[in-house]
């Protein structure tokens, strides 16, 4: 099994390891890095879950090669806490029982997270537009939506309101 | 639905691009963005042996605007930056318009305009944007340069001219003329999804007297089409609800697009007509003189 | 309101989720996360063809290959399982047995031929494509049509035809009342293939402990205890002539055995003497070997040592097809066990869409007799499904077809019922249990009752509050049999939706959007729903079902204090540790803090058939742990009592303090009772306090019920749907967890416009899956489903626990409303919906817009 040197920052910190050049970004974060927050529900792109933040924005990780990433700077779900504080994103989705079984939740999370960092008050149709790459099967997405706009009410009284 | 294995190569420059190809040729895939590639290849449909990965290339990233004629969109322009590039909504406003219908936002973030082009997927915006815009295709190898008019770059499904050793370096767009205008529409099963039929106009007008169309078709057979009957229906005529309407019906019956799991050939023949009115009216709605 | 205590008073408040502590950070644990030391990857080779015999298999190459560790063909499994036996017998009923894997014939597409174990995903993967397979094609057999052919290819030999069930229940002089009837009306619809598609796809992990080869089986499960029930029987070595020995020789497994037995035969007598034997009849008549296969499977079980461990994390939703035992999961156990490796398969989702559980495919034929006022007078309906090849796993289609047996009637007053039920096979995916699996009774009812309504020119609204059994009729009977009592409340639902919908201002508002050449539609429908149903809905189901229903739950207190409750439920997105920590809580008298449930290991949890689905979960497992909690409640009171030298009577509990009721200053801690509780019985491992309680539900669990309304608007140019409104009127008894309730049902709608207007499991005419990604099988975004009102009647019922259950009811109501407010929109173009799939295609055809070119 042929392997290729990578390196990249992820969530602040960074790794340098060696994978099979076919190895997709998705399974590079779960099985080798073990953050298993990010998840797999589809592997062709369609359904989000693996959504994460390349560079600042959203990307889906089943659909990069994990050589892709060389040098980027890349944000899971594990990465959204600031010491132990939650993201706003996280205490809004909380409030609003955004959602229920949890499988789709870091991909929207991480979309909601770069839709904030670039418009800070969407309208409730310009969060539906954007959430629309991920798919949830269990809500109905009315309770995710409520949650970005809490999170957009939290960002607004906190000062460091663009941290992704 | 894990990717086969492949030789990975990563060039650093063009030249190095070329020479893989030169060397591997249908054997040898390019990976820009891989939005389209890597699910193929994840589902099995794809299995090239040598994948050459052109994200270090430099210069493959940029926007430019050499003389006054052209947009150049080298191989690695993101259909995110397509979407908010200034230079690219001047100068190439199909574009511009065309690329949020694009998948979603994460797909755009490292999705290829080059890519989406070589790929041709008749069912994409990217494609038939080039084919309504009369953008040239400059194709790369260790032969040399060719440049290939649109009309004659897509030639069959997920099939264009590019020869099996060159690359679609770069695609120029001819700088949108004043007189001109614009619309792009589309009608998908869902938001986000390949149209079920779109089209992307381009439409010139002097005096409320249109001089020139291109309608291109995309979602409607194994390529993008431009409906050549329609377009010479409008050329020389003022601009009229009637006159759409006629386009629309030309439309209609000169397309001969396919049945799925989604939509009847007499449903895409009729969408097909109502985006044409649709997107003549956009194009039009802010330009006097109409009858 | 908690009668116990009702101090602390969280039962009704919108708590925020305990899940979420870990499910917003990453922090969650799927089955895909856990990893065993040296766990190999298995991936399934699945059959490209619908119906064909395998004439050879060649897996040298795979064997070869860089990373592969093992192959297996289906004659390998074979080798090493028992088939799946027949377990749910009716009247008119014939269940094939069926193998783990393929030997000799496939049944689908995606039907299992090969396994290939190695050392990752991609490695075995890579192994697939190296074998080598020789099929012979059979004539496949695509639809219903040519399963109802005679002359149709057998899709299972020893049925002697394709239609493995028909049975015919008649209630009233159906032919008289028919005669009598003004009018008799009758429509054909038809339901299409539409699939569960949680975000998770299935997946299981067998570890092997290397030291004394016990399996612990890590799976998304909605039931632990009957997947781990599953591979005991189905898999092992012993052969049945050693496990008969076995049994013999060893006294003291004899004996717990028979203490078992005696036990559940005491528990249950009364479910167990309602049991009919003419079911057993209709299976043996076909194969009488299936007789023997399951007398082999018990005696199998007597003998084995050591059962499975199966746990279960959390999981990725299931909407019912993880309530099925996977026969992916019965090949990876042999195999791990034969090659003495932990084995990990995540299926992916192209398998998920071809294999992973379908549903919902029927045709029904429905007539009705009605007088010229709008009262009905008769329903006599013919259903035929479509449950694939393979039969769901325990239940399937036979099954549902009882429940939509009982619950055709609805709420409506009938002088008689006649429905014949058929379930025939074909060369598809597998239909499973989705979300409401008898929902198709309340399509067809309430698009029927339009039709009915439409064609007598009075309101749809007026037919059924004309037809509706009232509260004052109660208490009464469906003409099927369930009781009905005050949780039967679906007129006041409806009654309240009208008020909201206001049906007059539409008018105004869909003659001004005529104007502007936009088509408006308000469409109803209602429903009641068994959830999860009196005893006598479960005897009308099939006699004895109510042995399902019976639940425990165990609640302990710890030497600390700390409260412990244990579940057989199987929480997959419900929120079962926020609602039951509030049931437990208030029960109690402490904070939900203080509360920990413990779920999904069977070594922990106690023994259910069921699991969490059929919306048990609140009004059983709730009411199971509601009265574990009033248990241990009473013996906490009765040493603390003893401890503050009162009488029990006279002890209160408020927020985790102890005391004399009017004294709280000198109240005690859970710990300290806990503590003294332990000295007192010497013991020093054990929790301080233990319950396990078995919760019947024989006189509680009543009815569900709702109406749903919605307004469609339709662009006749792109057949375009939109749903400017969407309401919901639902009474399920009192509310938990009002957000809980919110998002149970605005998921349930959600999947129900999915499934009218963008999911199709399409096949071709050689019953060829075409919908096998995610850009063929339409999961609607957040662009497509609206923002849904919920409103909640809440209706106690007398019972010593009156939740209800809420999971299933927004995909029964909803594909109603919907293609009822379609027709409504399209009635100026005589359109008549009559499926409930309408992809802008069909929408235009409907309206006559376009042909059917």
């Amino acid at each position: 099994m042929t392997t290729v040197p990578v390196a990249f920052a992820i969530n602040g910190g960074r790794v340098e390891f060696r994978v099979e050049p076919r190895r997709t970004l998705a399974d590079a974060i779960r099985d080798d890095l073990g953050l298993s927050g990010t998840h797999l529900g589809c592997e062709h792109g369609v359904c989000g879950a693996c959504t994460i933040l390349l560079d600042g924005q959203p990307a889906r990780s089943c659909l990069m090669l994990a050589v892709q990433a060389e040098g980027a700077e890349i944000t899971t779900i594990e990465g959204l806490a600031h010491r132990d504080e939650p993201h706003p994103i996280q205490q809004a989705m909380r409030e609003a029982h955004g959602f229920q079984c949890g499988f789709c939740t870091p991909g929207f999370l991480m979309s909601a997270v770069a839709l904030l960092a670039e418009n800070p008050a969407p309208t409730r149709d310009q969060i539906r537009a954007e959430l629309s790459g991920n798919l949830c099967r269990c809500t109905g997405y009315q309770s995710i939506i409520d949650g970005v706009e809490i999170a957009v009410r939290l960002l607004a009284t906190t000062s460091d309101g663009a941290r992704t | 639905m894990k990717i086969p294995r492949f030789d990975y190569h990563r060039p650093e420059s063009l030249d190095e691009v070329l020479v893989l190809l030169a060397e591997h040729g249908d054997e040898a895939k390019v990976l820009a963005g891989g939005q389209s590639l890597l699910p193929m290849m994840a589902l099995r449909l794809a299995a090239p042996a040598h994948l050459v990965d052109i994200g270090r290339v430099r210069g493959f990233e940029t926007v430019s605007l050499g003389d006054a004629a052209e947009v150049t969109l080298g191989a690695l322009v993101r259909q995110v930056t397509a979407e908010r590039s200034p230079d690219i909504a001047r100068c190439a406003p199909l574009i511009h318009d065309a690329a949020p219908h694009i998948a979603h936002r994460a797909i755009r973030t490292v999705g290829t305009v080059c890519g989406s082009i070589a790929h041709a997927d008749p069912a994409a915006e990217m494609p038939a944007v080039a084919l309504a815009a009369g953008a040239t295709m400059v194709a790369k190898s260790t032969n040399g340069t060719r440049e290939i008019a649109a009309d004659d770059f897509f030639l069959g499904y997920l099939h264009t001219a590019l020869r099996a050793d060159e690359m679609l370096a770069e695609v120029r767009f001819p700088v949108w003329p004043a007189t001109a205008t614009h619309a792009v529409v589309e009608v998908s099963r869902r938001h986000g999804d390949y149209a079920l039929v779109g089209l992307a106009c381009r439409v010139e007008i002097d005096g409320g007297v249109i001089t020139d169309a291109a309608l291109a078709f995309f979602g409607v057979g194994t390529t993008p089409v431009r409906v050549a009957e329609a377009e010479r229906v409008l050329a020389g005529q003022q601009l009229s609800d009637d006159l759409f309407a006629e386009a629309a019906n030309v439309v209609s019956v000169s397309l001969s697009p396919g049945a799925d799991i989604h939509a009847s050939t007499g449903y895409r023949r009729r969408l097909a007509g109502v985006l044409t009115r649709r997107a003549l009216t956009r194009a039009t709605t802010h330009i006097g003189g109409r009858t | 309101m908690s009668a116990a205590s009702g101090l602390s008073g969280l039962v009704g408040q919108s708590v925020t989720r305990v899940e979420d502590d870990r499910l917003l950070t990453g922090r969650g644990r799927y089955v895909a996360d856990v990893d065993p030391p040296g766990v190999l990857h298995a991936a399934f080779l699945r059959s490209p063809l619908a119906h064909a015999r395998i004439k050879r298999i060649d897996v040298t190459a795979a064997k070869r290959a860089p990373g592969v560790v093992a192959v297996f063909t289906g004659a390998d499994i074979a080798r090493l399982t028992r088939p799946f036996p027949p377990l749910f017998m009716l009247p008119g009923l014939y269940t094939p047995s069926f193998p783990a894997m393929c030997a000799d014939k496939v049944r689908h597409v995606g039907d299992l031929v090969a396994l290939v174990v190695a050392e990752s995903r991609y490695a075995a993967e890579d192994g697939l494509e190296l074998i080598e397979v020789d099929y012979e094609p059979l004539p496949p057999v695509a639809s219903i049509a040519q399963a109802l052919s005679p002359t149709s290819e057998l899709v299972w030999e020893r049925a002697g035809g394709n239609v493995l069930y028909d049975f015919t229940d008649t209630f009233g002089d159906v032919d008289a009342i028919f005669a009598a009837a003004d009018r008799v009306i009758t429509e054909r619809f038809s339901c299409h293939r539409q699939s569960n598609q949680p975000m998770e796809t299935r997946g299981t992990v067998i570890e092997v402990d290397p030291d004394d080869g016990h399996l612990t089986v890590h799976s998304a499960t909605q039931s632990s205890h009957a997947l781990r029930w599953v591979i005991a029987a189905l898999t092992g070595k012993r052969s049945t002539l050693s496990s008969l020995r076995r049994f013999v020789t060893d006294t003291e497994r004899r004996r717990g055995f028979i203490t078992a037995a005696r036990q559940f035969i005491r528990d249950n007598a009364q479910e167990l003497r309602r049991q009919d034997p003419a079911g057993m009849r209709a299976q043996f008549s076909k194969d009488r070997t299936s007789i023997v296969g399951i007398n082999l499977l018990g005696i199998g079980l007597l003998g084995k040592d050591d059962y499975p461990t199966v746990k279960a994390h959390d999981i990725g939703g299931a909407f019912g097809s993880k309530a099925q035992v996977a026969r992916e999961d019965i090949a990876l156990a042999a195999a791990a066990i034969e090659i003495g490796r932990s084995v990990k398969w995540i299926e992916d989702r192209v398998e998920n869409l071809t294999d992973g559980g379908q549903a919902r495919e029927e045709d029904l034929a429905v007539s009705i007799a009605v007088d010229h006022d709008g009262t009905f007078r008769g329903l006599k309906v013919d259903i035929i499904i479509d449950q694939g090849a393979f039969p769901g796993f325990p239940a399937g289609a036979p099954g549902f077809t009882r429940i939509i047996k009982t619950m055709l009637p609805g709420s409506y007053h009938w002088d008689a019922f006649e429905v014949r039920s058929r379930v025939v096979a074909t060369n598809k995916g597998k239909y499973v249990a989705y979300r409401g699996p008898w929902a198709n009774e309340t399509w067809a009812r309430e698009r029927m009752i339009d039709v009915v309504a439409r064609t007598l020119r009075l309101s749809p609204a007026e037919v059924r509050l004309k037809n509706m059994i009232d509260e004052s009729d109660m208490p009464t009977a469906m003409i099927t049999g369930p009781r009905v009592d005050e949780t039967m409340s679906t007129k006041k639902t409806l009654t309240r939706a009208i008020e909201l919908m206001d049906p007059e201002a539409f008018e105004n508002e869909r003659r001004s959007a005529a104007a502007e050449g936009r088509y408006l539609g308000l469409g109803m429908a209602c429903y009641h729903e068994a959830a999860p149903g009196h005893y006598e809905y479960w005897d009308s189901i099939n006699p004895g079902t109510n042995l399902l229903l019976a639940e425990r739950a165990r609640a302990t207190v710890d030497r600390d204090g700390a409260i412990v409750v244990y579940t057989p439920q199987m929480p997959h997105g419900q929120s079962h540790e926020t609602t039951f920590a509030q049931i437990v809580a208030d029960e109690l008298g402490v904070p939900r803090e203080d509360v920990r449930l413990v779920w999904g290991d069977t070594d922990k949890t106690p023994f259910t058939i069921g699991g969490t689905g059929g919306s048990r979960g609140a009004p059983v497992g709730g009411g199971a742990v509601r009265r574990a909690s009033r248990e241990v409640r009473q013996l906490i009171v009765e040493q603390a009592a003893q401890m503050l030298e009162a009488a029990p009577e006279d002890i209160d509990v408020v927020a985790g303090n102890v005391h004399v009721k009017g004294v709280p200053s000198r109240g005690l801690t859970f710990a300290e009772i806990a503590h003294e509780a332990t000295v007192a019985k010497r013991a020093r491992t054990e929790p301080a306090f233990d319950v396990t309680s078995t919760y019947r539900g024989h006189t509680d669990c009543g009815w569900s019920t709702a109406t749903h309304a919605c307004i469609v608007e339709i662009d006749l140019e792109t057949g375009l749907v939109k749903i400017p409104r969407y309401v919901v009127v639902e009474d399920c008894g009192p509310v938990i967890n009002p957000a809980v309730v919110d998002g149970q049902v605005r998921g349930g709608v959600a999947q129900g416009i999915g499934a009218v207007l963008y999911e199709h499991c399409a096949y071709d005419d050689a019953a060829n899956p075409q919908a096998t990604t995610y850009m063929d099988y339409l999961i609607p975004t957040a662009m497509e489903i609206p923002d849904i009102e919920v409103h909640h009647l809440e209706t106690l019922s007398p019972g010593e626990n009156d939740f209800r259950g809420i999971g299933e009811g927004g995909m029964i109501g909803a594909p109603a409303a919907i293609t009822n407010a379609i027709e409504d929109a399209l009635a100026p173009f005589g359109a008549r919906v009559t499926d409930q799939y309408l992809p802008p295609t069909r929408i235009l055809q409907l309206a006559h817009v376009i042909g059917h070119d």
